[in-house]
Formats: structure tokens, C-alpha cells, sequence
């Protein structure tokens, strides 16, 4: 049984903007188990809790590439586009993004509530 | 790029070609599986994303392309490059790729595929390939919204900003409380808590079992762990323990026996025990045990967690534990008074008005519209009160359409209870009946309106009568804040309290502590068996009365479960290791002794939980004919009996329908479910104490092998079958239809017919699975149970005969005797007593409630000439299992016995007269034989038959078993004096003061040749002169000649002519002097047939072995005559005179 709870933990992770803190099982590119599946950064991966499956897993966060913070995937945190941004960072270089990532920020800002209902 | 722009050969919905970009994306080792419901799920979704793709290409796709350089182009000088791509691509924002060069390069070098036409091309594969990426992502942000949720959740409890303060506490103290309120969290995560900081081997205790399984299920869930063992459970009769668990949740009951079992605990490092305040007799037994066990082991940390109610109390007890106090979280609760008006209130005798009640609901429909959602509960004391208001609401709410009106109470099947969760249409409110099992044990979301009534039944035990006692009772203040919050657990809420603010002022602070208010039988014998010592000295958070310790030791005494000295008897100390009552417990090694384990399993088990029949069936016609053949005039075990057998019989039949063969007789599955549990439960913990022979070992037929191997496949089917519905759980409340509410019972009906005809079809495939059916075929083995089932179910009259004198020894001292006017009494009217109790009834759901007559004296025997006015040799008792005294005092689970027979066989007090015409049975039944001296005969045969049984019973508990031949021996006599045995006599019960009166006293000169005559009649006795009773002790439960006889002093010292049918000897003898002289004068051929023909002289024969010496007072003569001609004999005196 205790198998199928899948990988050890090797540390905790925790977004250094929301505060979401959680264990995670793997830290890199390519998460144990998952043959043709390459991360295209280095992320803090969790084994799946919610899955059956040993292989299934979730990418908690990275770093974002300007400042280093480690931040969590969730959309009031970061973004990705090509590499991992914090949103400050965003914000900050906004004018380098595309007009289609700066519209769903935009939207984001208006009616943050709606955006990601897990983050109300 | 739509497949619209494909070779035409390529069709996206044929399975062939997704077959073909199967084997590229989803091989057997790859991330997603063929055929996994991951793999079902991306085919769903890709049909999306392309449609979603065309929709977009339609819509103008080109701007984007212009666009996207400008835009890139215009970067603020000075900040750095981010080296962002030119041109816009929602690829771009997908952290995942897929490689899947190997398989691609493969089929390019084969080349075949392309001139099959139907391979995919590459462009097919970026598509598919793009699709896979766009799936992955979107179930990434599912996965990790679903554990955003989860952590932003458990931030916002309020419990959480004591995270640290909590984990310090109890690191540096041994003992602290954790005092919040309901919502505070404290259940969830404290254990978590600990668990993330270190701690491991953590126990946590709940008062109910079902809170076990939904915290584990919920903490696990929250720790990340659901699919592994760290956080798991542990209930009667089910585990998810393993030796990975760190977090253990497990009910009181449980960590007590676990403390039997290892009385440091030392598995343990942290135990919390939560809801305290609740005062269970567990739990304050268990805190009693631990603030010993702290003392013992430093290293132990205990936390208790309770409402904020009487914190002082528990922290003062652990010498001054810190507390840590929690808000809870509940939204405001407006209190409004509303006293029932004197002209409304029901008075003892009367029904419940239930007017009050409804004007609640009126004012709401009044007050509130419809829009604002938010349902009623309703506090009632009891089941009769439910419905009385019931009815009313219901009325009202056929005619509002506003309301559907639902009962809630433990007696309900558990379909109906689980009706309350299911959720109001709208426009319509739930207006949920209840007892105070909503104030903790059933949680209900969505209740915004709270109606108390101040009224609480609560069980009580009147140790004088030996009683349990069900009244109303006025709760206390903790109570009505309890009952109040449940208005405010989603929003604010109202409560209406039908009483008036002084009362609610008036009321006890505190509920009273369960402690204070049950018999402490099982409690006491739980404390010999740990070894606590004296249980009147034990330091208990709130000590319950000496008299009730009492009572409960000399009840354990009467059981034989401790000797005189109070300490544990053999068989004490095995009934102190079984989870039941102590009549069962003996009733369950009584059994292991004879071949009648399995029946006897059976019963206890069925005696253990609720009864399967539900109430409201009951008047149900097709319930009641469907139910006939289960019913057993014998008694209600045996019906009991007779229904497990038919259950497990139906299950076989027809795999899977014994839902529908219980509903049509309004059976709750479920208990036969726990039936089946705890039977298995008690069969493991008689094996585990030698008190069964291990299964057969012997060499394994082909046959078997064949048998064990296809069980083997089935099981395995059925753990797949138990995984998808362990997936599936937590499917979507139903919405109840207005029609449903109110007594609307499906019980009996075919409520499948129903709902097809309702045209719902909210079963779903899932849901039609019997999720019980499957846990019961994996725990059990069918094909053994309904080999057992059918061997007990065809029990000859001998075996049901033995299994009732088990059944009845294990019952004693709960006897009942009938009043002897029964038989001119309406059947509702048939009265009985116990030792302690007059006038107690039947109650209704006992088979001799409907069938009273199979109880009386056969009135033909009645008021025979020489047999005196009621005379029988047919007399019975009624051996109960519970007496519960609510508007009646009721006994329930009866069985009916032949009354000298079994008490003689298994009473602790029996004493008789000089000539054995008169025995007083523990003083409290007094009956009186028309021949002593073929009395005196039954006595000894008993006397030895119960010698013979306590030997095979100590051997039997010493694990030295008893021989096959000699069990079968003591069996067929047993059965032979329980059923053939014939003497008339009348029985009656003693007044208190005839009781008192009873004894001859100490005697100064005790008659040796008394005592050297029942040495011979009794052989291997030793009697005694009762320092006491007077008279001679034979055994420790027969004392011979100790009653006062005030209307026949001298009848032993008459002495009447008689002549010995052996030697011929004639001469004037008394009874005594007679009785020696027959048991001397045996002819030695005949002396081992003679020893059972004492119990046998029933069948009136003119045979002349059955035949006898007859001295004849009014002829003077002696005759020759079987007992049936004796009293033909007396029959003529009496017409003549």
C-alpha cells in the first residue's frame, strides 16, 4: 500500500509569494516514471496525491528566471511563457510580453476573483 | 489546421487511426496508459480542442501574427532582455513536453506505414502531439488547484494560528487540552499538526466509529496521503492500519482493549482523545486509565480535545494541564424564546401538542421568502414525539408545497437516515425531525433555522430493579448551545427555544456524564481484568456512586464472573476479553463447550446489535406475511436465528438480490451485515482462547484446491470492484422530491418500481453496485456460511432444546415469570415478574407480544383432581435480554423455558423443605411439588448433571478439551431433563415479606442422620449444616431442609408404610429415610439405567420399568402404578368424595 503513496518526500516547498507550502517528491527536468515527458524547467514535482497512479504528478513551482524566487504555478503567482516568471517580474517587463499575456494579466487585475477560485 | 485539410483516408474518430496514434503517445510504460480513464479522458478532450481550434481559425487568426513583433518590439530601454520569443504561440505557455522521437523515427524507417494510406502522417502527429501537451497542462492546473484549495482551506480554519503554539505545548508538557469550539478544526488538524512536526505513532480516539472512518478518509486527504497507509483507522471490525500508519484513529472502546492487551501503550507516542466533554463511559474510564499511564511513561504525550464546556475540570484533573482555548467558527445565531403556553403543553398521559411546532414553521414561510434557501431541524425527545409532529408538519407541508418533512432518529433504516443529507428542490425547505442524535453525531449542512424543545430521553439504570430506564429529562445548557449551533454552521441562523429564558437559566450546566447514569457491569469486569484493583477506589475524573459499583460487582458475582472475593473467576476473565454484555459473553462459552457453536455465534451476534426488524415495517401486511416463516414460537433469538440463516441462504441464491428479499421483509440489511461481522469477530476470539478446535486441516482435496482457486479470482474481481467505488465515492447528494418526505416508507415496497416509474433514473451504474455485498463476499466465505446457516437452520428439537438451556444459562438471572391470570387476560394485557420488577410487559416486537398463548398452562393439566389448583408439570419462565422501562417497563428478546427444569439446572439459591414438596428459588420463587420424594429424585439428578457440566466447562476453559463421548453424554441427559421431566408443582413469586421470612435459621442441633441419608441419595456430596439458612447444605446452590414450613412442621418427621419394589423391605419410613433406602437398594445390574431413569419416567406407559410403589393415604393400600395411573388413582378419591 505504502508504495502506491509513491516517492519520498525530499523537502518542503514553499512559494515565497503566497506562502503555499507542501512536500514535494522530486526536484529537476524529468520526473521518475513518465518516459516521454520532459519538464521544460527545473521544478519542485510532487508525486499525484489525489491520483491512484504512482507516475502521476504535479508541478508545485520553480524559480522564476529573473529574481530566483521560488514561486508556486498558480496563476496570482507566476506564469510561464517559454521560462517561469513571477508576476512582479511580469509586471515589471510587461512590455516584452506578448499582447495575449498581457490581456489575460489585465483580465486578471479586474476580476481577480474569478480568474482562480482557489486562490480566493 | 483542421482534419478537414487531411487525406481523406484519415478519419479522427475512427478508432483504427487513434488505435495508430495510440501506440506513438500512449504505450504501455508511457504517462498515460491506453485504455486508463487518463487516456479515455484526453479522446474526450481532444474532440474539444480541435473543435475549439476550428472555432478559432474561423474567427480571424491572422491578426495575431501581426501583432505579436510589434508588441515585442517595444521594450522600455534599460531592462533586461527577457528573450521572449517573436511571435505569440499558446504552445509557449505549456511548462511540458513530450518526446517521442524513438517511435517516430522507427515508423519513418519501416516507410510501410505511409503506403498503407491510413498511418498518420506528421501532420497528424503534431496534433496530436499539441493536444496531448494542451491535456497535460490542463490537468496539471486541476491537479494543483485541487491542492491550492486544500492548503488555502486549511489556512483559514481558525485553529490554524495556533499551529505553532500547539506543536510547543505539547513538546514541552506531557498533558494539554485543546479547548475550540464546533468549526474550530481541532479534529482535523491538531493530529496533522503533530504529524508534520514530528511526532509519529500518533492514536487519536473518537467516541463514534463513523467519525473514525470519515477523519481518517478527510485527514489523510489533507495530508497528501489518501491512496498510501500513513493516516488509517481502526474499528470493530475494520482496519486501514498497516505498519506504515503513523496517525491512527480509533474509537475509546478500541484503545481500551488495547490497553488489556499492553498496558504501557508503548506502540504509542502521542495519543489524543477527542470530545472529552462529551462524557462517555469510555472515554472517562480511558481518561482515568491514562493519567495512571502518564505518570508511568514520560515520554507518552496525551492531548485532549473538547468544547469549550467545563475546560477547568479536565485541566485540573492532569494536575494543571495547560489549555489552549480556540474560537470556534460559527456565524451569529439570533435565540428567540418562545414558551409553550400552558394550555398547550402535553401533560404525562397525552399526546404531544403540536402546535407550537408548526407556528415556527408558518412564522418562516411567513417571514423568509422562499429564495433564501436554508432548511429546519427540530429537536424532539423521542421516537413518539417524531411522529406526533410528523404528521402535523406533514399536513402542512402537502398543503404549502413549501416543506419536505423528514424524520431522523437511530431506529430508522439507514436509507431513511441518510434522506436528511439529500438536498430541498427549490423553493422548498427540509424540515428535519430529530432526536439529539443531530446535536453531535449526524452533522447536517445547510440548517439555518434550529427549534429546541428543551426535552432530552435519556437512558438511565435503576440498579434496585435492575432497569434500564428511558425518560424525558430537561437538558442542559450545554446542550441547548450545542443544538443552537447547529443554525450557524454555513450562515446566521435563528434558533427558537419553546421555552422560556429562566427555564433555559434553570437548566444544569452540564449534561450528566454517562458514568453516572448506566449499570457498570462491563465497566467493573474491564478494571478486574486490567488489574486496577478495587473499583470503588479508582480515581475517576468524576467518581460515578459506590452503590452502582456495587451493584455491578454483585451482579458479576451472580454471573460467576468474580468468586466471592471479588476477584476473577476462569471464565470472568475470558468474558472481560469479549466485546459484549456478560449474558452474551457466557451464552458464547457456553456454546464452544457443546457442538453448537455456530447457532450460539449467531444469536450472540444478533443479540449485540440493533434488531434487523424495523418498526415501521411492522404493520406493514406483506412485511408481516413475507415474515412469517422467520418467526419462532420458541422465542426471539430464534427468530433472529432462523432470519441471519434464510439471509445468508438468499445471498447464495441469488447473489446479490438479498436487498430485495430484505426489503420485502422490512429487514435493515445493515445489521445483518454487522451480524455477520461480529459473529466472525467472536468465532476469532473463542479460536484465539482455545476454546474452538482449529478448522480441519487435513489434506486438500482436488475438489477444495479447485474451490480455493476460483474464491482466489473472485476476490480479486471484488477488490477491483471495492477500488472503482472507493473512486467514485463522494458522488453528488440526490435532490429529494417533494412527495418524499414524511413517513413515506420504502421499506416493503419495491422501491426500485418507483423511481423507474418517476422516470429519474438517478441510479447510476455506480451507485447500483452493493458496495456491502462486495465487503461482505471478501471477508466471508459464503459457501462455509451457508453450510453453517443450513446446519442450524434444521436443528432437531433436541439440539434447539440444548441450545435454549445455553441461551437461558447464559440469560440468568434475567428471568420473567408469568402472572398467573395471564391465561384470562387480553393478549395486550399478559403481565410478568422479575426478581426486582412487577407487572413488566412484553414489548411489541417480541414474537410472544403477538402470540401470548404458547406461554400459559395447557389448561387440560390445569385443575386435575389430586393435582391441586394450578398444578403443571408445564410451567415456563421467560428469559430476557433487556428490560427497559419508557411509558412501560418492557422486556425484550425473550425466550421461553420450562421453569423447575432450567431452574434447577442453572439458579445460584435453591432451597427446600424437609419432605421436598416446597423449593424457594433465590428467594424469590416459590414452588410448590405435589411429590417431594419424586422431587427430591429431579434434585439430585440435577444436581449431578450441573456437577458433570462445570467439570467439562472448567476443563473446557483450562483448554483441556472434554472427550467427544462424554460431551455427547451430558448433552443427551441435559436435554432429556429439560424436556421429559415430569412433576407437577405451581410456581409463584414470593411477597417481600413472605422473602424474609423464608429460613428455619442456624439449628443447635443439626440432624446427623440427616446428613448421612443425603449422602447416599446424593452421591459425592457432602452436605453441610447451613451456618445461616439452617438446614443442610448439599452444594453451594442446594440447601436441603432450610425453609420454614409454618403450615407443616413436622412433615419429615411422618413416617408412612412403604414397600421397597426391590428387596420387598415394608416399613414405615419418612420421604428422607425412603429416599436413602432406594438409593442403597439398587440392584447392581440395573444401577447405571436406574440413574437415568429418574429424569426419564415420562412417557406414561404400562411398562412395567416406568411403574412404581404407590402407598395410597385414603385406600390404605399400596399399589404398583406408573405415575399417569397414580394420578388416575387419586382422580377416583377425588370424584367419589
Amino acid at each position: 500500500m505504502e508504495a502506491s503513496a509513491g516517492g519520498t518526500v525530499r523537502g518542503m516547498f514553499t512559494c515565497e509569494l503566497c506562502g503555499l507550502a507542501t512536500p514535494f517528491t522530486y526536484f529537476g527536468q524529468k520526473p521518475p516514471n513518465t518516459r516521454a515527458i520532459v519538464l521544460l524547467e527545473e521544478s519542485y514535482v510532487l508525486k499525484d496525491p489525489f491520483s491512484h497512479d504512482r507516475e502521476k504528478f504535479i508541478v508545485l513551482g520553480s524559480s522564476c528566471t529573473v529574481c530566483h524566487k521560488v514561486v508556486c504555478v498558480g496563476t496570482e503567482c507566476s506564469l510561464f511563457y517559454t521560462k517561469r516568471f513571477c508576476l512582479p517580474c511580469v509586471r515589471e517587463n510587461l512590455d516584452q510580453f506578448p499582447q495575449q499575456i498581457q490581456a489575460e494579466l489585465a483580465k486578471k487585475k479586474s476580476a481577480p476573483l474569478h480568474t482562480d477560485p482557489a486562490k480566493r | 489546421m483542421t482534419s478537414m485539410k487531411m487525406d481523406d483516408k484519415w478519419d479522427w474518430d475512427s478508432p483504427q487511426c487513434r488505435a495508430q496514434l495510440d501506440e506513438v503517445f500512449f504505450r504501455q510504460h508511457d504517462y498515460i496508459q491506453a485504455g486508463s480513464q487518463d487516456h479515455k479522458d484526453f479522446w474526450a478532450f481532444f474532440e474539444r480542442f480541435q473543435r475549439f481550434k476550428a472555432k478559432k481559425e474561423m474567427s480571424g487568426s491572422k491578426d495575431n501574427k501581426y501583432d505579436d513583433p510589434k508588441c515585442s518590439k517595444s521594450r522600455k530601454s534599460g531592462s533586461l532582455d527577457l528573450g521572449l520569443p517573436k511571435e505569440y504561440d499558446a504552445r509557449y505557455k505549456i511548462n511540458i513536453s513530450v518526446c517521442t522521437k524513438d517511435v517516430e523515427e522507427k515508423m519513418e524507417g519501416c516507410g510501410y506505414r505511409r503506403q498503407t494510406q491510413s498511418g498518420p502522417g506528421k501532420q497528424e502527429i503534431t496534433d496530436c502531439r499539441l493536444a496531448l501537451l494542451h491535456f497535460l497542462d490542463f490537468s496539471q492546473k486541476q491537479s494543483f488547484n485541487k491542492l491550492a484549495k486544500l492548503r488555502h482551506e486549511q489556512r483559514s480554519l481558525p485553529i490554524f494560528h495556533y499551529r505553532d503554539k500547539i506543536v510547543e505545548l505539547v513538546k514541552a508538557h506531557s498533558v494539554v487540552v485543546v479547548a475550540g469550539d464546533t468549526g474550530c478544526g481541532k479534529s482535523t488538524q491538531v493530529p496533522q499538526y503533530l504529524l508534520s512536526s514530528g511526532f509519529t505513532n500518533i492514536a487519536c480516539t473518537q467516541p463514534r466509529r463513523i467519525a473514525c472512518i470519515s477523519l481518517a478518509k478527510r485527514v489523510s486527504f489533507e495530508s497528501l496521503n489518501q491512496f498510501g497507509s500513513k493516516v488509517g483507522y481502526q474499528i470493530r471490525f475494520e482496519t486501514t492500519r498497516t505498519l506504515a500508519t503513523k496517525l491512527l484513529f480509533l474509537t475509546e472502546g478500541l484503545l481500551l482493549r488495547q490497553i488489556q492487551q499492553d498496558p504501557l501503550l508503548s506502540q504509542y507516542q502521542v495519543l489524543i482523545v477527542d470530545e472529552v466533554h462529551e462524557r462517555h463511559l469510555h472515554c472517562d474510564f480511558l481518561l482515568g486509565v491514562l493519567r495512571a499511564l502518564v505518570g508511568v511513561r514520560p515520554d507518552l504525550r496525551l492531548v485532549l480535545m473538547s468544547a469549550t464546556i467545563n475546560i477547568k475540570l479536565f485541566s485540573e484533573y492532569f494536575r494543571g494541564a495547560p489549555v489552549l482555548q480556540v474560537p470556534g467558527r460559527l456565524f451569529p445565531i439570533q435565540v428567540i424564546y418562545q414558551p409553550i403556553p400552558p394550555e398547550e403543553q402535553a401533560s404525562r398521559s397525552e399526546k404531544l401538542d403540536p402546535r407550537p411546532y408548526l407556528r415556527v414553521l408558518q412564522g418562516i414561510d411567513q417571514r423568509y421568502p422562499t429564495e433564501e434557501r436554508g432548511d429546519l431541524l427540530l429537536f424532539l425527545s423521542g421516537v413518539a414525539e417524531i411522529s406526533t409532529v410528523l404528521e402535523a408538519c406533514q399536513t402542512y407541508a402537502t398543503h404549502t408545497q413549501r416543506w419536505i418533512v423528514l424524520p431522523l432518529h437511530s431506529t430508522l433504516s439507514l436509507a431513511q437516515q441518510d434522506k436528511v443529507f439529500d438536498i430541498a428542490p427549490p423553493g422548498v425547505r427540509k424540515c428535519i425531525i430529530s432526536t439529539n442524535i443531530a446535536e453531535t453525531s449526524v452533522t447536517i449542512d445547510g440548517v439555518r433555522f434550529v427549534v429546541d424543545s428543551g426535552k432530552v430521553k435519556e437512558m438511565s439504570f435503576d440498579p434496585k430493579a435492575k432497569m434500564q430506564r428511558l425518560q424525558e429529562f430537561w437538558i442542559s445548557r450545554a446542550s441547548s448551545e450545542q443544538r443552537k449551533g447547529r443554525a450557524g454552521r454555513t450562515g446566521p441562523g435563528v434558533c427558537y427555544r419553546l421555552y422560556a429564558e429562566s427555564d433555559y437559566d434553570a437548566f444544569a450546566p452540564y449534561p450528566v456524564p454517562e458514568i453516572h447514569r448506566v449499570a457498570l457491569d462491563s465497566l467493573v469486569l474491564q478494571m478486574k481484568s486490567m488489574g486496577l484493583g478495587d473499583p470503588g477506589s479508582f480515581s475517576f475524573i468524576d467518581p460515578p456512586p459506590a452503590s452502582s459499583i456495587q451493584t455491578a460487582v454483585t451482579y458479576l458475582r451472580e454471573q460467576g464472573a468474580l468468586d466471592v472475593s471479588g476477584e476473577l473467576t476462569t471464565i470472568g476473565s475470558l468474558l472481560a476479553q469479549l466485546p459484549v454484555d456478560v449474558v452474551i459473553g457466557k451464552m458464547l462459552v457456553l456454546g464452544s463447550l457443546f457442538n453448537l457453536v455456530e447457532p450460539v455465534l449467531t444469536i450472540a451476534a444478533a443479540l449485540s446489535v440493533q434488531s434487523p426488524f424495523l418498526r415501521s415495517a411492522q404493520h406493514n401486511p406483506d412485511c408481516a406475511t413475507a415474515r412469517q416463516p422467520l418467526h419462532s414460537n420458541q422465542g426471539d433469538p430464534f427468530t433472529l436465528l432462523n432470519t441471519f440463516n434464510a439471509w445468508v441462504q438468499a445471498k447464495g441464491e441469488r447473489g446479490g438480490g438479498s436487498r430485495k428479499w430484505c426489503r420485502r421483509r422490512g429487514l435493515e440489511e445493515q445489521r445483518l451485515y454487522e451480524m455477520v461481522n461480529l459473529r466472525r469477530q467472536f468465532k476469532e476470539l473463542l479460536r484465539s482462547h482455545g476454546l474452538l478446535e482449529e478448522g480441519s486441516g487435513g489434506a486438500v482435496t482436488p475438489e477444495e484446491r479447485r474451490r480455493r482457486r476460483d474464491r482466489l479470482t473472485e476476490r480479486q474481481q471484488l477488490h477491483q470492484l471495492k477500488r472503482q467505488h472507493d473512486l467514485q465515492e463522494g458522488a453528488r447528494r440526490k435532490v429529494l422530491r417533494l412527495e418524499e418526505g414524511g413517513q413515506g416508507d420504502s421499506s416493503g415496497s419495491d422501491d426500485d418500481n418507483a423511481s423507474q416509474g418517476t422516470g429519474k433514473g438517478k441510479k447510476t451504474e455506480g451507485q447500483n453496485l452493493d458496495i456491502q455485498e462486495v465487503k461482505f463476499k471478501l471477508r466471508h466465505n459464503v459457501d462455509q456460511l451457508q453450510e453453517v446457516a443450513s446446519a442450524s437452520q434444521d436443528l432437531s428439537s433436541r439440539r434447539q432444546a440444548l441450545l435454549k438451556l445455553l441461551l437461558c444459562r447464559g440469560l440468568y438471572p434475567q428471568l420473567a415469570l408469568p402472572d398467573e391470570h395471564n391465561a384470562t387476560r387480553k393478549d395486550s394485557e399478559q403481565i410478568f415478574h422479575t426478581r426486582n420488577k412487577q407487572g413488566v410487559v412484553i414489548h411489541p416486537t417480541s414474537v410472544f407480544a403477538s402470540d401470548p398463548e404458547v406461554l400459559h398452562v395447557p389448561e387440560q393439566e390445569d385443575g386435575q383432581p389430586g393435582a391441586g389448583k394450578g398444578q403443571s408439570g408445564r410451567h415456563q419462565l421467560l428469559a430476557f435480554v433487556t428490560l427497559l422501562e419508557t411509558n412501560k417497563p418492557y422486556v425484550s428478546n425473550c425466550v421461553r423455558v420450562p421453569a423447575l427444569q432450567l431452574l434447577l439446572l442453572v439458579s445460584n439459591c435453591v432451597d427446600s423443605n424437609g419432605d421436598c414438596t416446597r423449593l424457594v428459588v433465590d428467594g424469590w420463587l416459590e414452588l410448590c411439588l405435589s411429590d417431594g420424594e419424586r422431587t427430591l429424585g429431579v434434585v439430585s439428578t440435577a444436581l449431578e448433571l450441573r456437577a458433570e457440566w462445570e467439570r467439562l466447562l472448567q476443563a473446557q476453559l483450562c483448554k483441556r478439551r472434554p472427550s467427544a463421548r462424554d460431551l455427547q453424554h451430558l448433552s443427551d441427559r441435559l436435554v432429556r431433563f429439560l424436556l421429559y421431566t415430569e412433576v407437577n408443582y405451581t410456581i409463584r413469586r414470593l411477597t417481600a415479606l413472605q422473602s424474609q421470612n423464608l429460613y428455619v435459621g442456624p439449628q443447635s442441633d443439626p440432624t446427623t442422620s440427616d446428613a448421612q441419608a443425603l449422602k447416599t441419595i446424593f452421591p459425592g456430596w457432602d452436605p453441610q449444616p447451613d451456618p445461616i439458612k439452617g438446614g443442610l447444605r448439599v452444594s453451594s446452590y442446594f440447601t436441603y431442609n432450610c425453609l420454614s414450613d409454618p403450615s407443616d412442621l413436622y412433615s419429615e418427621c411422618l413416617r408412612t408404610f412403604w414397600t421397597c419394589p426391590h428387596c420387598a423391605l415394608y416399613m414405615p419410613f419418612t420421604p428422607l429415610e425412603r429416599m436413602q433406602h432406594q438409593a442403597s437398594c439398587k440392584p447392581p445390574e440395573e444401577q447405571p439405567a436406574q440413574e437415568e431413569s429418574e429424569s426419564e419416567t415420562a412417557a406414561p406407559s404400562s411398562s412395567s420399568s416406568l411403574s412404581r410403589l404407590y402407598h395410597c393415604d385414603i385406600c390404605d393400600k399400596d399399589l404398583t402404578l406408573t405415575s399417569t395411573e397414580i394420578l388416575k388413582h387419586k382422580r377416583q378419591h377425588a370424584v367419589a368424595s
